[in-house]
């Protein structure tokens, strides 16, 4: 038991270690652009977005599904926020109509999720998959193809400034700490993430918990989403192209395992944080946005394949404790 | 017997669908949609899809899945439009070698699953990030660094999306494709291998199988699969952007879950897919002619796709339930 804490302490120091490095190297190659008062804000909304729906996602890693209909689904909620302020006449009362129309989008997502997957048993990829497809076309056809704005009222534009969104993120992933890591729910959580059938035979009701977890991504994404439209002022079907690979490789070099069971919201967020970073040095060395995603591509594999030789490392180190005792 | 049973009503419900589709348009659409020259344009549609659909159908079959399909598509076309904008090199050396970088890339995807245990989804999801970067690096820019479609109109490549009588050759291409993908899984050692690995990896490996050679070559002919969908995609266009396939990897695997084949692993079969790519071609061109918002392309094939695997799995359930009940039957007259 000492000699894990101790392991993890190790774990964390390098993590810290890695972000630093990370800023020292911008700030050495790009001076002049990176240590300046609005890219730092720039870097920081990136980081809150990102931080957002990871914050909520990491529910559904940590089942070992995973959600691939992030991106398609935070345009939608976009959408849907900046639509219904601009048909409320940009109104107070509008802006918390939109707010919680968006949720519930992100809500009802969530629950379509988590019901076909666990009432039909179908893989998450698979339904995520399909469904990013449905909110693609379902924001192409209430947008009609072109980009909504909104710059009204002062409450909506308020939601997505710099402050207010990491204001935002850190109650969210406070939150979500606390769920995961002090309440029967998100210890359930890990318990099915580790080994379903263990769980559902130690009397938790796993397809309950499955749901609920896909219902706290879909909210977290449309938060993503209802701030990521505040920030522009506008929102289109492809608000929020890109984010399902950034989301997925904060999770990842958070250390949270996409085969499930392991990972924490603090390792998330730290995700979020080098992701906002690297999405800004890879902006900064003018690399393309195009372009980024070979490098977000190599995190991914490497991350992944690491876990999963720990995993096969963990595995075999059981069999051999086993055969030992016998 | 009852197992053959259960595929070839399967294979009705697949084909009905695309029936109903089909009668659906028709309907609506009347001649503009129902006339002999707009199906020869379906078929040709679906032609692509099909070719692809082989790889993607292999890939299923292993309990895995390829999301990469419509990058490897475009960084296949992107590396013959380089040959063929800055080299003399004949056509037949250009095909050759963007053959070979899709099924390099197609090995990557083999090694990342099969060697590195990265899972299927996650891996072919960021090998789709990574292979379309790379087109965009490698691909054609002007003087001012702005990327731009690269023509390739010369004879000897663009024929390659002429018709030949009433068929395109894309269409002949695909209908080998499936008539050989047909026989390697069904008559080969190796589709027996590949069927095996899907089913169930650890009685495989169990029984002798290399599942991670299997694995690599699965991903390997898919990746040749996709060159094959991009040299045809780019003769079509009579040019190569870095923009080719982009969505693209939502149809293959759509058409193989109408066509049947589960997601699970271990069962399915090409024809199946072909059916599945018939009847996405058939609802994409007929939201086109019936004038709608192709946003509602988007929406239908989400749908569709969510209601068959429903389907699929609830099917799968009562036959299960069924023939549990028949054994315990059997065991209570013993």
């Amino acid at each position: 038991m000492s000699g894990e804490k101790k392991t993890f302490s190790v774990s964390k120091y390098s993590k810290l270690i890695i972000l630093a490095v990370f800023i020292l190297a911008l700030s050495i190659l790009r001076p002049k652009a990176f240590l300046t008062v609005g890219n730092i804000s720039n870097v920081l909304w990136s980081v809150s977005v990102i931080g957002i729906m990871v914050s909520g996602t990491i529910y559904v890693f940590l089942l070992g599904g995973i959600d691939l209909s992030i991106e398609t689904l935070c345009g939608l909620t976009a959408v849907v926020i900046v639509e219904v302020v601009t048909h409320m006449g940009n109104s107070v009362g509008g802006v918390i109509v939109g707010i919680l129309a968006a949720l519930g989008v992100g809500a009802l997502a969530g629950l379509l999720h988590g019901f076909v997957i666990t009432k039909f048993k179908v893989p998450a990829f698979l339904v995520t998959f399909a469904t990013q497809s449905v909110f693609l076309g379902l924001s192409m056809i209430i947008t009609n193809n072109k980009i909504v704005s909104c710059t009204k009222p002062k409450l909506f534009t308020m939601i997505g400034s710099t402050w207010v969104s990491i204001i935002l993120m850190v109650i969210i992933a406070a939150f979500s700490w606390f769920l995961l890591s002090r309440t029967v729910f998100g210890r359930r959580t890990y318990a099915v993430g580790g080994n379903a059938t263990a769980a559902e035979i130690s009397g938790i009701n796993v397809a309950k918990n499955t749901i609920l977890c896909y219902v706290i991504s879909g909210l977290t994404t449309a938060i993503g989403g209802i701030v990521l439209a505040s920030m522009t002022q506008q929102a289109m079907a492809s608000t929020g192209s890109g984010y399902t690979n950034d989301v997925i490789t904060a999770g990842v070099i958070g250390g949270v395992s996409l085969l499930g069971g392991q990972g924490t919201v603090q390792g998330a967020i730290f995700g979020a944080v080098l992701m906002g970073l690297l999405n800004n040095g890879l902006n900064l060395m003018s690399v393309p946005s195009t372009q980024a995603g070979l490098v977000k591509g190599i995190v991914i594999i490497v991350a992944v394949a690491f876990d999963a030789m720990q995993h096969a490392d963990q595995s075999r180190k059981k069999v051999r404790k086993v055969v030992k005792k016998a | 017997m009852k197992k053959m049973k259960q595929t070839t009503l399967r294979r009705f419900i697949s084909l009905g669908l695309l029936l109903v589709l089909i009668i659906l348009f028709a309907i609506l659409g009347g001649g503009l949609f129902f006339n002999a020259d707009n199906f020869i344009e379906i078929v040709r549609d679906a032609s692509v899809v099909g070719i692809v659909g082989v790889g993607v159908t292999m890939a299923i079959i292993t309990a895995g899945i390829d999301l990469s399909t419509g990058s490897v598509m475009a960084l296949v076309a992107m590396t013959m439009a380089n040959i063929y904008a800055y080299t003399l090199w004949p056509i037949p050396v250009m095909i050759i070698l963007g053959i070979l970088v899709g099924i390099a890339a197609g090995l990557c995807n083999g090694y990342i699953i099969g060697y590195l245990h990265v899972p299927e989804f996650i891996g072919t999801l960021a090998t789709m990030g990574i292979f379309r970067s790379l087109t965009y690096i490698i691909a054609i820019t002007d003087d001012n660094g702005v990327i731009q479609s690269q023509p390739m109109t010369v004879y000897g490549f663009a024929s390659l999306g002429y018709a030949a009588g009433y068929f395109y050759l894309v269409t002949i291409a695909m209908i080998v494709f499936i008539i050989v993908g047909q026989i390697v899984l069904k008559f080969t050692r190796f589709g027996t291998n590949v069927y095996a690995v899907g089913a169930n990896k650890k009685a495989a490996r169990l029984s002798g199988i290399k599942v991670e050679k299997t694995q690599l070559i699965v991903y390997g002919i898919s990746g040749f699969c996709c060159a094959v969908g991009g040299i045809f995609t780019a003769a079509r266009l009579q040019s190569a952007t870095a923009a080719i396939g982009d969505g693209f990897e939502f149809d293959p695997i759509a058409a193989a879950v109408v066509g049947g084949v589960a997601l699970s692993g271990g069962s399915g079969d090409v024809v199946g897919t072909l059916i599945g790519a018939l009847f996405m071609a058939t609802l994409k061109n007929g939201v086109l002619k019936l004038n709608m918002n192709t946003a509602y392309q988007y929406v239908i094939k989400g749908v569709i796709i969510i209601l068959v695997v429903m389907f699929d799995s609830a099917y799968k359930a009562h036959m299960d339930r069924l023939a549990k009940e028949r054994g315990a039957k059997e065991g209570a007259e013993e």
